[in-house]
């Protein structure tokens, strides 16, 4: 292997790794549990409510990603509320995540028969209890598909991190790009961004594979 | 709303006519990224349905490769990765654009094809041969008119996806309508009016399309069989 290689490798491990990972961690965590309760929300009779929350769910689906994250980025500090890179690229992700979330989420809580919902109301649970105890652990099975799918377009689009200056994997893949056409005239970039791409093909193709068997197997 | 409130508005439409060009060049971009995309789907769906050997292999793993490694990586990997591989394949910014949105859209609109292709039922195949249709006349005169109706929901989805990633060819400083907005930022510090104001344009457009699609969906959507 070329000796430039280890160094370049070793950084971006060190530095552009934990930043990706920190930024996909809080995106899906996010994501999976704002999308559960509005998605939970959105199956209740209550209109005004339920307005609300499609408007926030076609609102960040219908953004670009990048255009939310610049959003929260750029827009959000003329009102004092400032975010750091990586922080506002994860507010961002999760917004497009919980509005994917939701969308799932309501589909999977309305196909429980409403035998479920009778015999959990019979027992005593509140609107509260009867979700948590009884419907979502059955509904979980039809969202775990999409969640997993979630998990790969998430760990994907934290590259978009880097635009706003974030020092994620993409980000220092370039910072090296740049420093090695200033140390060796040889940039290397085909080389660096096709590594990128290999890296994170090899997390999200056995995601997606996982996804399309959880759908045969459970739905 | 007080961010609303402190909006400088005539500013913004001082500005009219540098983000109408953005905008253009972002339909620009999108309709060549369609078009490619619905090329692309049609030719390699029919490969992957009709297991055609050698381009059906190479298209699943095309399909693969794109749908399962950052669009952002793939444009860098156009417009900066290639030159230094060989200095032919140095794309201006809006070849690059169109080009990596129509690879884009054509791997996802791949698997909506196959999929529509799939789902037409064997025995219209089966009677069109029966008629004496040859293969290439039953696969456009059958499978393509019934196959790319239930492809559309799915394919149409995807397009609109192709005009929302073209918002990332900002990074490699293309001048569609997000990078023109924050090109103005970065002169009149003005970024907070900037990015609503865009955001509003993109979700215009974006639901003005989904609107326009749902009626077309349904004028187009295959009567149930008895």
């Amino acid at each position: 292997m070329p000796e430039w290689v280890q160094p370049v490798v070793e950084y971006m491990a060190r530095e552009g790794l934990k930043e990706t990972a920190r930024i996909a961690v809080i995106s899906v965590v996010g994501s999976a549990l704002v999308g559960v309760v509005l998605g939970t929300l959105l199956t209740i009779r209550f209109w005004p409510l339920r307005s609300m929350i499609r408007l926030y769910i076609e609102v960040w689906r219908g953004l670009p990603i990048i255009v939310t994250i610049f959003l929260i980025f750029f827009a959000l500090p003329s009102v004092g509320i400032r975010f750091s890179p990586y922080l506002a690229a994860a507010i961002g992700l999760v917004l497009w995540g919980s509005a994917q979330v939701a969308e799932a989420t309501r589909g999977a809580v309305e196909s429980i028969p409403r035998e479920q919902h009778q015999a959990a109301s019979a027992l005593g649970f509140g609107w509260v209890g009867r979700h948590a105890f009884v419907i979502l652990p059955q509904a979980l099975r039809r969202l775990l598909p999409p969640m997993v799918s979630l998990l790969a377009g998430v760990i994907q689009n934290t590259t978009l991190a880097s635009i706003i200056g974030a020092s994620e994997v993409l980000a220092t893949g370039t910072q090296s790009i740049e420093r090695l056409q200033l140390s060796s005239g040889n940039s290397h970039s085909f080389a660096i961004y096709a590594g990128i791409m290999a890296a994170f093909f090899a997390i999200s193709f056995p995601l997606t594979r996982l996804a399309v068997y959880l759908e045969r197997r459970l739905v | 709303m007080s961010v609303l409130a402190a909006f400088d508005w005539s500013f913004i439409w001082e500005q009219r006519s540098e983000l109408a060009h953005g905008l253009v060049k972002t339909l620009e971009v999108s309709a060549i990224g369609i078009a490619g995309a619905f090329a692309i789907g049609v030719a390699l769906g029919a490969a992957r349905a009709h297991r055609i050997p050698v381009v059906s292999q190479l298209a699943a793993v095309y399909v693969e490769v794109i749908r399962n490694t950052p669009i952002l990586v793939q444009i860098f990997l156009l417009f900066y990765g290639l030159p230094q591989l060989t200095p032919y394949l140095r794309f201006e910014p809006f070849t690059t654009a169109w080009l990596a949105v129509m690879i884009w859209g054509g791997a996802f609109n791949t698997e909506n094809y196959r999929a529509g292709f799939g789902a037409v039922p064997y025995r219209y195949r089966e009677a069109s041969l029966a008629l004496g249709f040859t293969p290439l006349r039953t696969f456009f005169s059958v499978t393509l008119p019934i196959g790319s109706r239930i492809a559309l929901p799915s394919s149409i989805n995807t397009y609109i996806s192709v005009l929302k990633n073209t918002a990332l060819m900002t990074a490699i400083g293309f001048p569609e309508l997000t990078n023109v907005a924050r090109s103005i930022a970065a002169v009149t510090f003005r970024d907070a009016e900037m990015i609503v104001v865009i955001a509003i344009v993109y979700l215009a457009v974006v639901w003005s399309l989904s609107i326009v699609i749902r009626f077309v969906e349904r004028r187009l959507a295959l009567p149930e069989e008895a």
